[in-house]
C-alpha cells in the first residue's frame, strides 16, 4: 500500500510517486491534489492502482492522476497515461468499459425568474421524452446495420436523422466522431446491445440536470460559452451503453493472449494492452472509435429529446427556450494526440480514465469560437451539489497531457452509502433545498447521494490552483433526472 | 424471485456458520464499483456460487414464477480457470440483460482443461434493479485454500 511517506512533494497541489518506488515502474506517477485530498486518496487502493499502471509499455512523460481520483479497477479512476505513438500499447482497461462515457453542457437565454414557475413540468417532460433507467432503451430499435451507421458516424448520423445541427457537432470533441471507427471489428454482440440503446440515459450515476448558472467567474469565457449569470443549462452525462461494455469485455478477453505474445509483464490482467501497430492493438482502436462514436450519438439523441421536452412546456410561454450546445467531453476515453515531451513534438495514445481533456488556448482541434479561452471542461459535481464549467490552459497542455478532472469523486461505498443514507430521506433533504427529483429507484438514488462523494469544489479548487484549468462558471442543479 | 434469492444469500451465509467448506459469498468494500468473496469446496461450487453472487448483486425483483422455465446446456473453453470463470459470468450476465433469463445451475462440471459444461434452468424475469456493466479481470486470482477454493471478484458497474 502506497503511504504519504512514499510521495515526493513538487508543490502545495503536486506530487510525485518516483519510479524507485518499484521496480516494474517504467515512469512516475505524479498527482494532482492538495494535502487534505491526498490522505482522502491513500484509504483506498487508487494509488497502489496508479502505480500499477507505470508498468504499460511505451509510456511517456508521468502517469498523471486527477484530484478526484478514487478505486477502480486496472487504472485507478481519475488515471491518464500517455503512451508512443504508434509502438506503445493501448489498453482497454486503461479506458473502461464505459467507453465515452461523458458530459455535455447546453446553455439558454432562459432566466431562472422566466422559468422557475415551470420547473415541476421541465422534469416531467424531461423525465417522459429521455428514456432512462436500468435494463431501459431508447424510443427506436435499429437494425444492425444502422448500428454500423452509428458507430462510422457518430454524431454525423444523427445530424443526418435530424437529431443535431452543424453547430452541435462543431461543438463536441473531434466533432462528435472519432477518426478509424470500423464496425467490422465489433462482436455480433456489441452490435445487438447497441440495436435497442440509442437515445437512452441508463442508470447509475448518469443523469439529465437542470442548472442554474449562479456565479460567473470569467466573463469573457462565459460569453463565447453563450452562458450567463441567472440563466438556466442543462446538462447530460451517459455513455456507450451496452454496445460500450461489450466492446470493452471482447476486448479485456481477447487481449489476454496477446500479452503473452508480445512478452508484456503486467502486475494486473485488468491493465492487459497491445502495441498499438499490432493486429490485436490496431482492432481494439477501430473498436473503441466505434464505441466512442455511438457514445456522442446516444448524447446527441438524448440532447435533441430534451430540446423537445422544453419546447412541449415553454413554447408560448417564455420568449426562448431553445437549447445550445456549449461543449461535450468524453472522459472514458483513449485518444492519438500530439503533445510536447522533453521538449520534442510526439504522437502519444492519451487514455483518459475519469479524466476530461481539457485542451488551451491555441489549439486547431478546437472550433473557432475557443480558440482563445481554450476548451470548455465540464466537471459534473454530486447528486445536489455544484457543477463547474472550467476551461483548459496552457499550462494544462505542459503538465497533465491537456488533462483536467472529471467529477468530484468517490469516496463510500456503495453499501455504505445505503446503510448511511436513506434515500426517501435524500430526497426529502433535497426536496428542501428546492431541488426536483425524479429517480428510477429509492436505493440508486442512495447510491449517489452527496456525501458518498469528494466536495467537488475542494476538487476544482485544487486543479485551478494547479493551474490546469481556470474557472469559468458555477452551476447550481435545480432539477435531476436519474435513471 | 427476489425472496428466493435473498433465502439462498441467508442460506449460504448460514451454511458458512455450520460449515466453511461449503460455498457462498459475501460482498466486500470498494468505493466505486462492486466486489464480492466467493468461496467453494470445488470449482464447480465456486462458480455456482460466483453466478449467485452476480444475481444478488443484480437485485433481481421479481419473476414470472413458473412461466417461462426453459433448460439450456452451455459449453465453454478458456485458456485458465480464471478466463473460464469470466466467459461463464459474462454469458449469464448477457442473458440477464439482453433476454431478461435469470438462470440457475443444475449440473456444472470443469475439467482440468479449462472446459466447462453446464446444464441450466432459466426463469423469464421483469426487471431487475442494477445494471452490471462488466465482470473484470482486476486482481481476479483462484486461490485454493484448506476448504477449498476462493476468488474476489470485481464488478464494474
Amino acid at each position: 500500500m502506497v503511504s504519504i511517506t512514499d510521495l515526493k512533494k513538487i508543490s502545495d497541489y503536486e506530487w510525485e510517486i518516483p519510479v524507485s518506488y518499484r521496480a516494474d515502474m517504467r515512469v512516475p506517477v505524479r498527482i494532482f491534489a492538495s494535502e487534505t485530498l491526498l490522505k482522502g486518496i491513500s484509504r483506498d487502493k487508487s494509488l497502489e492502482q496508479a502505480v500499477n499502471a507505470c508498468a504499460l509499455p511505451g509510456l511517456v512523460g508521468s502517469v498523471k492522476v486527477m484530484p478526484d481520483m478514487h478505486q477502480g479497477y486496472g487504472f485507478p479512476i481519475g488515471g491518464v497515461a500517455a503512451t508512443r505513438y504508434p509502438d506503445g500499447v493501448i489498453s482497454p482497461g486503461g479506458i473502461g468499459y464505459d467507453i465515452n462515457c461523458g458530459v455535455r453542457l447546453l446553455g439558454s437565454r432562459l432566466s431562472y425568474q422566466e422559468g422557475k414557475s415551470y420547473l415541476g413540468e421541465l422534469a416531467i417532460a424531461l423525465n417522459q421524452f429521455c428514456p432512462s433507467g436500468v435494463g431501459i432503451g431508447g424510443h427506436h430499435r435499429f437494425s444492425s446495420k444502422e448500428v454500423e451507421n452509428v458507430c462510422r458516424k457518430g454524431s454525423r448520423w444523427a445530424k443526418e436523422q435530424g437529431y443535431a445541427t452543424e453547430q452541435d457537432l462543431r461543438r463536441t470533441e473531434d466533432g462528435g466522431q472519432l477518426r478509424g471507427a470500423d464496425p467490422r471489428f465489433l462482436s455480433p454482440r456489441a452490435l445487438k446491445r447497441g440495436t435497442a440503446q440509442v437515445g437512452s440515459l441508463g442508470a447509475g450515476n448518469h443523469f439529465i440536470e437542470i442548472d442554474l448558472v449562479s456565479k460567473v467567474f470569467d466573463e469573457r469565457a462565459a460569453r463565447a460559452m453563450g452562458l450567463n449569470e441567472g440563466d438556466l443549462a442543462l446538462q447530460i452525462h451517459c455513455g456507450s451503453r451496452g454496445l460500450g461494455h461489450q466492446v470493452c469485455s471482447d476486448y479485456v478477453k481477447s487481449l489476454q493472449n496477446a500479452v503473452n505474445k508480445y512478452g508484456i509483464e503486467l502486475p494486473d490482467r485488468e491493465l492487459v494492452c497491445a502495441p498499438m501497430d499490432s493486429p490485436e492493438g490496431e482492432a481494439y482502436l477501430a473498436a473503441m472509435a466505434c464505441a466512442a462514436n455511438y457514445a456522442f450519438a446516444n448524447r446527441q439523441v438524448l440532447s435533441h429529446y430534451a430540446r423537445e421536452a422544453f419546447e412541449s412546456v415553454l413554447a408560448g410561454r417564455v420568449k426562448d427556450w431553445h437549447l445550445h450546445l456549449v461543449y461535450d467531453v468524453a472522459h472514458n476515453i483513449g485518444k492519438i494526440e500530439t503533445h510536447q515531451i522533453d521538449g520534442k513534438s510526439m504522437e502519444v495514445c492519451v487514455h483518459r480514465k475519469g479524466a476530461t481533456r481539457a485542451f488551451g488556448p491555441g489549439l486547431e482541434e478546437l472550433p473557432p469560437e475557443y480558440i482563445k479561452i481554450g476548451q470548455p471542461v465540464l466537471v459534473p459535481g454530486s447528486m445536489g451539489t455544484s457543477s463547474w464549467v472550467l476551461r483548459g490552459t496552457s499550462e494544462a497542455m505542459e503538465r497533465s497531457f491537456g488533462s483536467c478532472c472529471h467529477g468530484a469523486g468517490r469516496v463510500m461505498s456503495r453499501s455504505q452509502a445505503k446503510k448511511t443514507i436513506r434515500g426517501e430521506d435524500l430526497l426529502k433533504q433535497l426536496k428542501r433545498d428546492g431541488i426536483k427529483i425524479q429517480a428510477g429507484s429509492m436505493a440508486g438514488l442512495a447510491e449517489e447521494a452527496p456525501g458518498a462523494y469528494k466536495d467537488v469544489d475542494t476538487v476544482v479548487e485544487t486543479v485551478t490552483s494547479a493551474g490546469i484549468a481556470a474557472k469559468v462558471a458555477q452551476l447550481k442543479p435545480l432539477v435531476v433526472i436519474k435513471g | 424471485m427476489k425472496r428466493v434469492l435473498k433465502k439462498s444469500a441467508e442460506l449460504c451465509i448460514l451454511k458458512v456458520i455450520m460449515n466453511e467448506r461449503l460455498a457462498g459469498f459475501k460482498e466486500q468494500s470498494h468505493t466505486a464499483d462492486l466486489e464480492i468473496r466467493v468461496w467453494g469446496e470445488d470449482l464447480d461450487s465456486l462458480f455456482s456460487a460466483a453466478a449467485d453472487g452476480m444475481f444478488y448483486l443484480s437485485g433481481i425483483e421479481d419473476s414470472e414464477e413458473g412461466f417461462s422455465s426453459v433448460k439450456e446446456s452451455i459449453s465453454l473453453d478458456a485458456m485458465d480457470y480464471e478466463g473460464l470463470l469470466i466467459l461463464f459470468l459474462e454469458e449469464l450476465l448477457y442473458r440477464l440483460t439482453e433476454d431478461y433469463m435469470l438462470f440457475s445451475i443444475d449440473k456444472i462440471s470443469i475439467s482440468t482443461e479449462f472446459s466447462l459444461k453446464a446444464k441450466l434452468r432459466g426463469t423469464q424475469i421483469r426487471s431487475y434493479q442494477r445494471d452490471i456493466k462488466a465482470v473484470t479481470y482486476h486482481r481476479l486470482n483462484i486461490r485454493e485454500t484448506d476448504q477449498g477454493y476462493e476468488v474476489n471478484i470485481v464488478f464494474d458497474i
